[in-house]
């Protein structure tokens, strides 16, 4: 009874406790980090900038997981040696000295520049070939939307076969936005009420929608299929519920879808409904 | 240096200035080139004047109800609570028989001006308040503080929010001449309407509850609500499907009736050859209804209009536009049992028997599921009828 108290150490068995559940994290972290990323990552990019983005989350990530490690190692392994022991005082140290100070600054400045002033270049890099680097309007190949954000959803007007918003083809939908693959998609948003936000998590793309001016953003699909179209903005009661569909076709299925669509809202045109006719001057 | 330019400007832009190429831009009040001279984009909020929004209600409401067949079934459900009672109005010396409801709700009443007994239904100012509130949350931001359908978000929408000071509604599976019941736009509300903002309300059926009631009482003296002569109708019902197992019998079946009898190209799209069509209605070869016979023809309703403009609506291409009110057999059959109301499209229930509604519904679900979000099969299959015309 009396050896077995005497045994145990408390100290020594929190350090093996701690050490073999780092351990074990580290060991089911490295086996299922696929898994992770797959269940809880992001979807697979499917714009021409996307991946960009996505080095650049991951870069960021890498180098946070990193430094956080250090620190708690830092933190956890002079705690454990420094302790109070039989025959030990613990020592107490506030980092006041010169020499300290020297070091803390020098470790702040290393942190800075390498760290923040690398994902900041890369950042910038990003943004002016990728977010920043509008396609040219007058090209043919960039495809226009007019994006009316709501409580609580996505109006959408593209120009229809004659390139010009603000006429009886007009293209008029309602939380589903159809979209060609690779071609440069450019678009201006505006909000009717409140703040949106136009999230397209597929493409890394997002724009806030503000009501009296207009923002503009744009993104080139590489993958067809269907992606989600979401709100990023909490915007009322039924923020939750403001999602839409984009669909990005092949080259040639859009052509016909676009042919149809344009005849249907010619269909739907009346002119005399001043009202509906919302269209504004393209912003670039 | 390049890179310094970048290190600078992200500097810049952490210290909050902004760059121009993410400066906002604003809006240009009016249309100088475009071509519709009344096109320009929404003006923000702060452009308005302050909201005065009144939430409570002080008056309480007397609304139309349902008709005596509605009671003799409750009675039936409920005898503590209702029960037929032979004299229970005296108009000048005549007795007239009605049901009798304990709890006070419900009421039958005789309209001297008028000279006409009807039904009514007492709603207490609390309840039109609670319904009043959680309209004003959840359904204003379109409806409109008064439910007059022109609410801030509800502006430049079409299809456009309903006015509920109209008696008119399109998707409540109740024919159009009568009003929709209380479980109908309970319905319709929990639903929403696919395709269009009018989302589903995931609201407790008290809430539901309240904000119909208030929806009602916006009906100005008599007129839907408060009109002696409306009349309250149910969703329409059926006797059970009858091509249970006989699915690909029953599109057949529900094509002809499509383009024979109940003429439904006439407004939506026909989905057969001219050859097909004239074999169905039994007339010469070649001979077509109507131009663009692939196409659907809007048509004006005096019935919905916004800020006084009556709205040109379409009847949906089923391979192409959003069906609004549900697609499954039996929705599609209450829908086209119902009629739209309000709308060119009338109720088929009476003049077509159950077996060729449920048949059309069967047909039209098809058209939906075999081609609309499949544009390139659809191209196809409509080229295929318009080729040789
Ligand atoms: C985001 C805008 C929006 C909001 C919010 C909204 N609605 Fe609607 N509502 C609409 C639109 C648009 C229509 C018309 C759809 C059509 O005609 O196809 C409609 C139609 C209706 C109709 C009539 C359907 C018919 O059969 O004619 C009812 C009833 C209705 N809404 C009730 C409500 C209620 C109750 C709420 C709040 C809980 C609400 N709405 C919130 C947009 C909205
Ligand atoms: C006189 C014109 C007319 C005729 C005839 C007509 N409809 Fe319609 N129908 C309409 C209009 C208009 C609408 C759409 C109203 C709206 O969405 O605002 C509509 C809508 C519909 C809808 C969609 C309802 C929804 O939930 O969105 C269905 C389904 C439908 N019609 C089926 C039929 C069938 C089947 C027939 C033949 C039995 C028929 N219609 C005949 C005018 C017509
Ligand atoms: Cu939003």
């Amino acid at each position: 009874m009396n050896a077995l108290r005497l045994s145990f150490n408390p100290a020594k068995t929190l350090t093996r406790v701690l050490a073999s559940s780092f351990a074990l994290f580290l060991f089911s972290a490295g086996v299922s980090a696929q898994d992770v990323v797959n269940r809880w990552g992001p979807t697979p990019s499917a714009s021409s900038y996307g991946d960009d983005f996505d080095d650049l989350f991951w870069l960021i990530t890498a180098l946070v997981s990193v430094s956080f490690a250090l620190v708690v190692i830092l933190l956890v392994v002079p705690l454990i040696r420094d302790r109070a022991r039989p025959g030990k005082k613990a020592s107490y140290d506030h980092g006041t000295s010169l020499h300290d100070k020297r070091f803390t600054a020098c470790v702040s400045i290393i942190v800075f520049v390498v760290l923040d002033a690398w994902v900041l270049v890369i950042a910038m890099e990003d943004l002016q070939t990728g977010f920043w680097n509008y396609p040219n309007p007058d090209n043919a190949a960039t495809y226009k939307v007019e994006v009316l954000g709501q409580q609580w959803a996505w109006n959408f007007r593209a120009t229809g076969l004659d390139g010009e918003f603000g006429t009886p083809d007009d293209i008029l939908t309602t939380n589903t936005l159809t979209v060609p693959k690779d071609r440069p998609i450019s678009m201006n948003f505006t909000s009717k009420d409140v703040i949106h936000s136009f999230f397209l998590p597929d493409m890394r793309t997002k724009r806030d929608v503000n009501p009296g001016s207009v923002n503009i953003a744009w993104f080139e699909p590489v993958i067809a299929g269907d992606f989600d179209i979401l709100c990023a903005e909490l915007c009322g009661f039924a923020h939750y519920q403001m999602y839409g569909k984009l669909h990005v076709l092949e080259q040639d299925v859009f052509d016909t879808w676009e042919k149809e669509a344009s005849l249907m809202a010619q269909a739907a045109y009346d002119k005399n409904d001043t009202e509906a006719h919302w269209a504004w001057e393209w912003q670039e | 240096m390049k890179r310094l330019t970048l290190l600078l400007a992200g500097a810049a832009l952490s210290l909050g200035m902004t760059l121009p190429a993410s400066d906002p831009l604003t809006v240009s009040e009016g249309d100088e080139h475009g071509h519709d001279s009344s096109a320009s984009a929404p003006e923000g909020p702060h452009d308005r004047p302050p909201l005065d929004v009144v939430l409570d209600i002080h008056t309480d409401a007397w609304l139309r109800a349902p008709s005596e067949d509605w009671f003799e079934a409750q009675a039936e459900l409920d005898p503590d609570r209702f029960s037929y009672v032979d004299d229970l109005l005296d108009i000048d010396g005549d007795t007239e028989g009605g049901y009798q409801d304990k709890l006070g709700e419900y009421e039958l009443r005789y309209d001297a001006e008028e000279d006409e007994i009807a039904y009514w239904q007492y709603i207490s100012a609390d309840r039109l308040t609670q319904g009043r509130r959680d309209y004003v949350q959840f359904c204003s931001s379109c409806h409109g503080f008064d439910g007059d359908g022109y609410g801030r978000s509800g502006q430049h929408l079409r299809p456009p929010p309903r006015n509920f000071t109209k008696p008119f509604y399109k998707f409540t599976k109740v024919p159009g001449h009568l009003l929709p019941s209380d479980e109908s736009l309970i319905l319709l509300v929990e639903r929403g309407l696919n395709g269009t903002p009018m989302l589903p309300w995931a609201l407790s059926r008290d809430q539901l509850n309240d904000i119909i009631q208030y929806l009602k009482s916006l009906s100005p003296e008599g007129v839907g609500w408060r009109d002696v002569y409306s009349e309250v109708g149910h969703i329409v019902e059926s006797d059970g499907d009858p091509w249970t197992g006989r699915e690909a019998e029953a599109i057949q079946a529900g094509q002809d009736v499509y383009h024979g009898t109940a003429k439904c190209y006439s407004c939506h799209p026909g989905y057969v050859t001219p050859e097909k069509l004239a074999e169905i209605n039994g007339l010469p070869a070649g001979s077509m209804p109507r131009e663009n016979f692939t196409y659907p023809i809007a048509k004006i309703t005096e019935n919905y209009e916004v800020q006084g403009v009556p709205m040109l609506l379409l009847p949906p291409d089923f391979t192409w536009q959003d069906v609004r009110a549900g697609t499954t057999p039996l929705e599609l059959f209450e829908t086209i049992g119902a009629g739209i109301g309000g709308t060119a499209m009338p109720q088929w229930k009476g003049s077509l028997s159950d077996k060729d509604i449920w048949a059309m519904a069967y047909y039209v679900r098809s058209l939906i599921e075999t081609y609309k979000g499949h544009p390139e099969k659809r191209a196809e299959f409509m080229s295929s009828l318009r080729t040789g015309r």
